[in-house]
């Protein structure tokens, strides 16, 4: 008896090593691949039940509601814009209409399938893929403005890159445009919030605090005069030929629920359509 | 701990109950950064009824599911997972009582430390690291931990678990 505790125990160790081994192996593995083996899942295994959540999702904040905000004038929708939450959210939605409105770029509307792992942030599932025309590559924004870019679009389905990625990078400028540097997430460990870094600044260009920054259009993936956030602090100067500052983003990415993804984004500015009495 | 056909099939019931919740319920919470993780908690439910081995393959399983949606690092679900799981299930066999609140406890430790996990294999900025495992973990661990309660109450007899008063 005690002989097969002990083989038992071996196995269970076994199996833990292998498990461990594999999670570790996928790690350590190129994004590729790790890429590769989610978009078969989620296009096996997953299909059902990204299909139930998406379900959910609608009947939370129903889509005929974003088509008919406009016309919201009944009194059920009073009564529920009376819950905070909704309140909200129709809040969002309502500034995701107008911006829809605004733009002038074509557009894909999208809902967030939010997950419960802590680095949701980073990337976003998205509800919109190929067959609404999504590409990788598209710039994601919300209201407020950037979030990130798709970077896997399947069918019915896209997975979003957001700026919190460590791998997210975009060239901007302060407004009105005569300091340029890339934007990209900020490494600071005791940050109670997540911000972003403006750097390559040149050392003698400097960036007061409360300017906007935006996209400055170069790289050809997102358009120009996105706003990304606003200027904090200054972080740090690098052997003295760049300055980095610190941005708080416009957009949080781990709140959204709605997003446009923008299509063949062209080089006109985008910036009326955020900021439409303010921005050149 | 030996599991009877009627006895597995009950389990499995429960944890595909679990399954549907994560997918159906759990995006009406609103806020996902603090909803109860159901599927987290299928695993520490059958983590608590099963062997170390088969709780560490049960939490690879979920982890890659995790990965797929939430590819920002692959992997490091899997490999959180793969601890939770194996800790839980050790821990069950060695010294954790018949008891709802300890069984809370459980649930509410394995989220966090799953948390911890994988912000740490999944590397990259730091800034709101520390926001995320004081404040939204513990909130989600809170969660996960009440909603197992009242799973582990609601379904005891299907879960053959002894609870102490």
């Amino acid at each position: 008896m005690a002989g097969t505790d002990r083989s038992l125990s071996r196995h269970d160790t076994l199996l833990l090593l292998v498990c461990v081994g594999l999670s570790v192996g996928a790690l350590s593995a190129p994004p590729a691949v790790g890429e590769a083996i989610g978009t078969v899942v989620r296009q096996t295994i997953l299909v059902p039940f990204l299909w139930l959540q998406k379900r959910a999702e609608e009947s939370r904040t129903s889509r005929a509601v974003v088509e008919n905000l406009r016309a919201a004038h009944d009194s059920a929708a009073i009564l529920v814009q009376a819950l905070p939450a909704l309140e909200e959210e129709n809040v969002r939605l309502r500034a995701l209409l107008a911006l829809g409105q605004r733009l002038t770029t074509p557009y894909v509307a999208a809902e967030v399938l939010h997950q419960s792992l802590p680095t949701d942030g980073r990337t976003l599932l998205l509800s919109a893929g190929s067959d609404a025309g999504v590409r990788p590559f598209d710039p994601v924004v919300s209201p407020e403005g950037l979030i990130g870019v798709v970077r896997t679009v399947e069918k019915d389905q896209s997975v979003a890159m957001t700026w919190a990625h460590p791998e997210f990078r975009a060239s901007a400028y302060a407004v009105p445009g005569d300091v340029f540097g890339i934007v990209a997430p900020s490494v600071q460990i005791s940050g109670s919030e997540m911000l972003l870094q403006l750097r390559g600044v040149a050392y003698r260009d400097s960036v007061p605090t409360g300017t906007a920054v935006v996209t400055s259009g170069l790289g050809g993936v997102y358009p120009p005069g996105l706003p990304v956030g606003t200027v904090i602090s200054h972080a740090e100067e690098a052997a003295g030929w760049e300055r980095v500052y610190l941005i708080r983003p416009a957009a949080n990415p781990e709140r959204v629920t709605h997003v446009l993804i923008l299509r063949k984004p062209g080089p006109e500015s985008v910036a009326p359509a955020f900021h439409p009495d303010s921005l050149p | 701990m030996i599991i009877l056909r009627s006895d597995r099939r009950r389990l499995l019931l429960a944890l595909g109950l679990l399954l549907l919740l994560h997918f159906t319920l759990r995006p009406r919470f609103g806020h996902p950064e603090t909803a109860p993780d159901f599927l987290l908690l299928a695993l520490l439910v059958f983590s608590i009824r099963s062997r170390p081995g088969a709780a560490a393959v049960m939490g690879f399983i979920i982890g890659v599911l995790g990965d797929s949606l939430t590819p920002a690092r692959f992997g490091a679900g899997a490999l959180a997972h793969t601890v939770v799981g194996y800790l839980t299930a050790w821990g069950r066999a060695v010294f954790f009582a018949d008891n709802l609140m300890v069984n809370g406890a459980v649930f509410f430790a394995g989220t966090w430390l799953r948390n911890l996990i994988v912000l740490m294999a999944s590397g990259g900025p730091g800034d709101g690291l520390m926001r995320q495992l004081l404040i939204w973990s513990p909130l989600q661990s809170l969660t996960t931990a009440i909603s197992g309660a009242i799973f582990l109450s609601l379904f005891r007899r299907w879960l053959d678990i002894r609870l102490e008063e």
